[in-house]
């Protein structure tokens, strides 16, 4: 009741000020307090509960395929961690542009991540693994194994649109490189 | 798209003979190779690895326990890593072949590294850089470097020290070569014609002999000269006190610097004081001191 008390006493203060037609001088706020505020204040006696915590250490998830009870396929590409590049794994874009002393990388980075979501639109299903984009001089040749979903006429259309949407969209000769596969390549099962 | 029509087909007819057939897929082209086949028909130029194309039974992969590499077939590390099937010897040959006709003979005249360096006294260093990407430019490409030994332009003394002075770090002493690197202008056409501009205004300028030049003191010389130093000074004043002592007249200064003895140790002296100290130098100063002060012993 105390508590109460002294806050009801302060609200009390301010607007006898108010009532009493002087107003409040400027500057002067009325603030809530809180009852945490006047319990660390030592004042008053109050229940205080605190919650321990420490550093979280989150776990790896980037470009891992996590363990399933042994019935799930995964090709290659997917069964190796990023930190298995350029050990068990080599890369999926070629360029100069992260050589030492290079520039452009942005640009070249930029361009892959069209190419790759374009192919991944233009042959829906079809793409067995990850596109390979491979760079020589202006040109870009891009490989990628594909499934045998579609009929053959309809892959050679979808080749010549891609190549010729692409070249003329970045200025550059783009060339397209298919390999069929009758299946997904499965690496192991996880 | 093409691909719901053909679903919703199967979903209405769903009969064999009425569903479109798919056709077997054929077997690869590596079966119907021949042995001695001209490989440069099939790879003519760089191209991504196609595994019905490459007759190699090529494994690329680490291995599950127990097990052995990925087949070439759907390998997408066999189409990451660059190849190099279209260069085969058999290829290369036939590019040189081709490549023949565009080709002239070395000028006869120049079979040696200095008959070279005689008609073709100035080197050019530039840098063309190829990178991948749509852009041709690179800023880097435009630095030009200008390269001449001191020995094939017309300079006397002076105008080779005065030439020397001028350029500072560009020179080296050892080669006897003068290095010019402009890259100030944005083109490297630019950047040549103005590197050749430098080189014959430090031609020229090393050649004029200015007003504040008679001021070079001591301090300035690059070599020592041993006319008017304090060592020639001592030298003629020792002997004179060393004649002058045995009192057999006191020879002249211009005979004094005449003699044999004199000579030697002049050149002694300005070998040790360019050349530094070694060996051979300090070997010749001591024996051409012994001469001088007539101190030849009969010991060693």
């Amino acid at each position: 009741m105390a508590l109460s008390a002294s806050v009801r006493s302060l609200g009390v203060r301010v607007s006898r000020l108010r009532a009493g037609g002087l107003g409040v001088p400027p500057g002067v706020r009325s603030l809530p307090v809180s009852p945490q505020v006047l319990a660390c204040s030592r004042e008053l006696p109050c229940a205080w509960r605190a919650l321990h915590t420490s550093p979280v250490c989150a776990k790896n998830r980037a470009a891992r395929v996590r363990v399933a009870k042994g019935d799930k396929p995964v090709s290659y590409e997917e069964a190796h961690a990023p930190h298995h590049i350029a050990h068990r794994k080599g890369w999926l874009s070629l360029h100069t542009g992260n050589l030492d002393g290079e520039d452009h990388a942005a640009e070249r980075t930029l361009e892959d991540v069209f190419l790759r979501k374009f192919m991944l639109g233009t042959f829906p299903g079809c793409l067995a693994d990850q596109i390979v984009l491979k760079r020589r001089a202006n040109q870009v040749d891009i490989c990628a194994v594909v499934l045998r979903q579609l009929p053959a006429h309809k892959f050679y259309f979808l080749v010549g649109y891609s190549e010729t949407l692409l070249s003329h969209f970045y200025k550059c000769p783009v060339r397209l490189h298919l390999q069929t596969v009758p299946s997904k390549v499965v690496y192991k099962y996880i | 798209m093409c691909q719901i029509s053909y679903v919703k087909s199967t979903f209405g007819l769903a009969s064999r003979s009425e569903r479109p057939i798919r056709r077997k897929a054929l077997p690869p082209r590596t079966e119907k190779m021949d042995v001695d086949q001209d490989w440069p028909s099939v790879y003519p130029v760089a191209a991504p690895f196609k595994p019905s194309a490459v007759p190699l039974p090529v494994r690329m992969g680490y291995p599950v326990k127990k097990g052995v590499p990925m087949a070439k077939e759907g390998n997408l590390e066999l189409l990451k890593i660059p190849n190099f099937l279209h260069l085969t010897p058999v290829a290369i040959k036939r590019h040189c072949e081709a490549l023949k006709d565009f080709c002239t003979e070395w000028p006869a005249a120049l079979d040696s590294d200095e008959k070279c360096e005689k008609h073709f006294p100035i080197e050019i260093d530039t840098a063309d850089y190829v990178s991948s990407g749509p852009s041709v430019r690179n800023p880097k490409a435009r630095v030009v470097t200008l390269r001449v030994k001191l020995s094939s332009l017309n300079l006397d003394n002076h105008a080779k020290k005065k030439l020397i002075k001028l350029v500072g770090e560009r020179y080296c002493k050892t080669t006897d070569v003068l290095s010019i690197t402009t890259d100030r202008c944005p083109l490297k056409r630019q950047n040549y014609d103005y590197a050749l501009y430098l080189l014959t205004v430090l031609y020229h300028e090393s050649w004029k002999t200015e007003e504040w030049e008679k001021n070079k003191t001591e301090a300035d010389m690059e070599e020592y000269v041993w006319e008017n130093s304090s060592s020639e000074k001592n030298v003629l004043q020792t002997l004179l006190q060393i004649r002058a002592a045995d009192s057999s007249g006191a020879p002249s200064r211009e005979e004094l610097l005449g003699t044999k003895e004199v000579e030697d140790y002049q050149k002694c002296v300005v070998r040790l004081k360019n050349e530094g100290e070694n060996e051979e130098s300090l070997a010749q100063y001591k024996e051409s001191v012994k001469r001088l002060l007539n101190l030849e012993c009969s010991l060693n």
